[in-house]
């Protein structure tokens, strides 16, 4: 009896062991890691002491194919083991990276960029302007492409948006490879911010023999990708992170300082917090409720994102349909209560459509020439709102519809409470899932809700073009004045003028049609260890850069 | 027992097939795309369309069905939505290695802690013991598991720096979650082994055995214990399951790339392979362990008859 129990006992910790080995710590992968890298580098044949900076997600890093990834945690990976035909610097400007120069034809429809002498893939094979085809091509095909990011390319380039549909033939694309060094891109309308766009991870190349040879496994495993940028994976599971090593092969690997760059996902941000106290993490994310207690620690920094929340309005809605009542709405409530008191983590309250920093032309930012459009005014907000409500004959019973998440649930008390308190009217809070909401707003059955939009690039069109489409998510908004200022800033040369209409255009949005109320620009609080420097964030796009860091 | 394991079989795909039929059904009535729809509202209709068609979601529900089930039957569970080009029977895989180690640490933990200190407790009936291990139990059951996964984390991770405070990159980073995760089944366990001990202790064959003269411990050993397993053996089934396919908050808590938050995600994103993915497996894990535990009541208890007649 006693020895049946003794064998049963001795399965189950055999049953134990063979689950821990088959489980993939991913520790026991690569080179010896100093864990958390405070311990010296175990080797004793490396002399000097190996640089590491050890990072968090929040998220898991989904997917690393470059034709269907969408999001920004896939990007901050692909952004640094690959590379464009320009790269963000430091101050967030592009400069050439793959590209040696490039040179545009005066009416700005034709770039022509040369290629770097000597670029090469991380096994060696030179990078050529086909590359860049076969990559650009494969994001806007149909078939490959499942992102729904096609139209970073399609919008601009010519035949783009036809071979996008499925309708138009590659052969029609305006890319061509000239020679093994020239690539001649074709556009659609003059686009200044041509070039930011190159620095995208859509418009990165790809090697058209080895993502054939590896087919459906291409970009799952390390070994299944070819590196063109700064760092090449050498560790990678979407649930637990990645470990980047120095690229040999990158043209400009002299000037990248940190050899290894440890990735981890973590979804808790008390735990990435405690890590980050036991020198596991050198750079940690803070919730609001931590940032009084790190606000004056000189480890504490913010930045801020070109990401703006706001209130969409639909203009076919029962009540928000009325000019009047939308601009009361959109009067009614302080945003710098809200940058303070709700959210208090580096967010700026928002006084109009573009955030703070998108550039706008003669080295001014769009929102130093533009101004305030919205501000608070209780008085006012009151005389539209009953001025509304003589026009449609009663008051209208609203409904602000809201995603589940805990910080937009905080940010619908607060704007029922707003109402109440300046226009007087109760205001019920419909809570959904973030699809749910989705769904609601795509069939128009909403009368405003809470919704926000990132970025694609810097310039002010990637937001305003949005209200362009007419869709019932953009509030079933229809105004052939502002199509007009769209249409022509998509054509205008000369860059003044264009950024002029586009200030034009987001006047009538915000003030004239009110059609969206801005509620805030997101930002982040961080704690940074002070020995690792120059790690750049950029606030749109490719997110992080670790080229430029060093650890001291 | 063949013919009654074979019939159980059958009644464990008959099951399966329910359960696939019933969430694929319920699951398409969810809200919304698989797709970041905010994204997807930039596309123009016909770009809309054809990324619908690639993924078959422009068929109609039964259609979609059909299709589905003819490729479950192959051993095709798709592609996932989120992770773009992953096989959904590759995440599976990858993700519920970490989830089974610390669940099976903490079920291996959490039952041989629990009997010791249910039978103790038993046999020294109303002593100091007693008190103190049903203090443990009530304490055990209280507390919620995150609230100790966070003090462990603090103090013996942060303070004392004995264990990796998180992340997955050896076998030490499985200590805690397991440990944090075994408390609950500790409380459960010694719970039920001791009022069921109590209650064996009373029986006239212990009285017998006492009679003819046997040591207390043998008594014990030899006879109570094997008896009073039965029920914990039944609560075990759904622990194992339960412990071994993950836990969203220990694991979020101790960053273990586990399958805990895979499916709490998949529903929330809409991703329909991987829902149904982790579903039919689900299912059939706990089939399956229902299965053995029935098997395992007539090693322990022959007067259970698996089936009548049958031997």
């Amino acid at each position: 009896m006693k020895k049946k129990w003794s064998t049963s006992l001795l399965c189950l910790l055999m049953l134990v062991s063979l689950v821990a080995t088959g489980c993939n710590f991913s520790g026991d992968k690569g080179s010896s890691s100093a864990p958390g890298g405070t311990a010296p580098a175990a080797d004793g044949q490396q002399a000097k002491k190996e640089s590491v900076i050890n990072l968090s997600f929040e998220n898991e890093i989904k997917d690393l194919n470059q034709f269907s990834t969408s999001d920004n945690i896939s990007f901050s990976v692909l952004n640094n083991v690959g590379e464009g035909l320009y790269r963000l610097d430091e101050k967030h400007e592009p400069q050439p990276a793959l590209a040696q120069g490039v040179e545009v034809s005066a009416d700005g429809l034709t770039y022509t960029f040369t290629l770097r002498d000597g670029v090469k893939w991380s096994n060696g094979d030179p990078i050529t302007a086909a590359d860049f085809k076969f990559a650009w091509l494969g994001a806007m095909n149909p078939k490959t492409s499942k992102g729904g990011y096609a139209f970073i390319l399609s919008d601009y380039i010519k035949g783009g948006a036809e071979y996008a549909s499925g309708k138009g033939s590659a052969d029609a694309v305006g890319i061509e490879a000239k020679d093994d060094k020239t690539l001649v891109v074709t556009l659609n309308q003059p686009t200044p911010y041509f070039l930011r766009l190159t620095t995208f991870i859509l418009y990165f190349p790809l090697n058209e023999k080895f993502v054939t040879e590896k087919g459906a496994d291409y970009a799952l495993k390390p070994e299944n990708m070819l590196y063109a940028g700064p760092y090449k994976l050498t560790s990678f599971d979407p649930a637990s992170g990645a470990t980047l090593v120095k690229n040999e092969n990158y043209w400009d690997n002299a000037n990248v300082k940190v050899e290894k760059i440890n990735l981890k996902v973590i979804k808790e941000q008390s735990t990435a917090l405690n890590a980050y106290k036991a020198g596991e993490l050198d750079r940690v994310m803070l919730s609001s409720a931590d940032v009084d207690t790190f606000k004056n620690d000189p480890e504490y920094t913010t930045d801020i994102e070109f990401r703006t929340n706001y209130i969409q309005f639909n203009t076919k809605g029962e009540g928000t349909s009325n000019l009047n009542i939308r601009k009361a709405l959109q009067l009614a409530y302080d945003a710098t209560i809200l940058e303070q008191v709700i959210l208090n983590n580096g967010s700026k309250a928002a006084t109009g459509m573009i955030p703070v920093q998108m550039s706008g032309v003669d080295h001014k930012s769009f929102r130093e020439l533009q101004g305030d459009l919205i501000k608070a005014d209780a008085a006012k907000a009151k005389e539209y709102w009953e001025q509304g409500v003589k026009e449609l004959g009663k008051a209208p019973q609203l409904k602000l519809l809201v995603p589940d998440d805990s910080l937009s649930k905080d940010l619908g008390t607060f704007l029922q409470s707003e109402y109440k308190k300046n226009l007087g009217i109760d205001v019920t809070v419909e809570t959904k899932t973030v699809k749910a909401r989705n769904q609601q707003m795509d069939e128009g059955n909403y009368q405003f809700g809470v919704t926000g939009w990132g970025a694609d690039y810097d310039d002010a069109m990637t937001y305003l073009d949005l209200w362009a489409n007419h869709t019932p998510y953009r509030g079933n908004y229809e105004n052939p004045k502002y199509d007009e200022l769209i249409a022509s800033a998509k054509k205008e040369v000369d860059e003044t003028k264009r950024i002029n209409m586009l200030l034009e255009a987001e006047k009538i949005l915000l003030t004239e049609d009110a059609v969206v109320s801005p509620l805030f620009y997101r930002g982040n609080s961080f704690l940074q260890k002070p020995n690792v420097k120059n790690l750049i964030f950029h606030p749109y796009g490719s997110p992080v850069e670790y080229k430029y860091a060093t650890v001291e | 027992m063949k013919r009654y394991i074979g019939m159980r079989l059958v009644y464990l795909l008959i099951t399966l097939f329910v359960i696939t039929t019933a969430t694929f059904f319920l699951m398409k009535q969810l809200p919304g795309t698989p797709f970041d729809e905010e994204k997807l509202n930039r596309l123009p209709v016909e770009e809309r369309q054809l990324l619908y068609a690639s993924y078959g979601l422009d068929q109609p529900v039964y259609v979609q069905y059909v299709r589905y089930l003819a490729n479950v039957v192959q051993g095709d569970f798709g592609t996932s939505f989120t992770y773009k080009n992953m096989p959904v029977k590759d995440i599976i895989v990858n993700r519920i290695g970490p989830s089974a180690l610390i669940g099976l640490q903490a079920v291996v933990l959490g039952l041989s802690i629990g009997l010791i200190l249910g039978i103790i407790a038993a046999y020294r009936h109303n002593s100091a013991w007693d008190y103190f291990t049903m203090f443990i139990a009530v304490l055990g059951v209280s507390v919620p598991n995150f609230v100790l996964a966070a003090l462990l984390q603090y103090y013996v991770g942060l303070k004392w720096g004995l264990l990796p405070v998180a992340f997955w990159d050896s076998y030490e980073n499985s200590i805690l979650p397991s440990v944090a995760l075994s408390v609950g089944v500790v409380a459960i366990i010694a719970r039920f082994a001791r009022n069921e001990m109590l209650e064996v202790l009373q029986q006239d064959y212990i009285t017998t055995a006492k009679a003819k003269g046997l040591t207390n411990m043998a008594v014990v050993m030899r006879h109570a214990v094997r008896n009073s397993l039965i029920p914990v053996v039944t609560i075990l089934g759904p622990i194992v399951v339960n412990l071994l396919t993950g836990s969203l908050v220990i694991e979020n808590i101790f960053g273990v790339p586990g399958i805990g938050s895979l499916f709490v995600d998949s529903i929330k994103m809409n991703d329909y392979s991987t829902i149904m993915g982790i579903t039919i497996f689900y299912s059939a894990f706990y089939v399956f362990i229902m299965l053995i535990v029935d098997i395992l009541y007539s090693v322990i208890d022959p007067r259970i008859r698996l089936a009548s007649g049958g031997k």
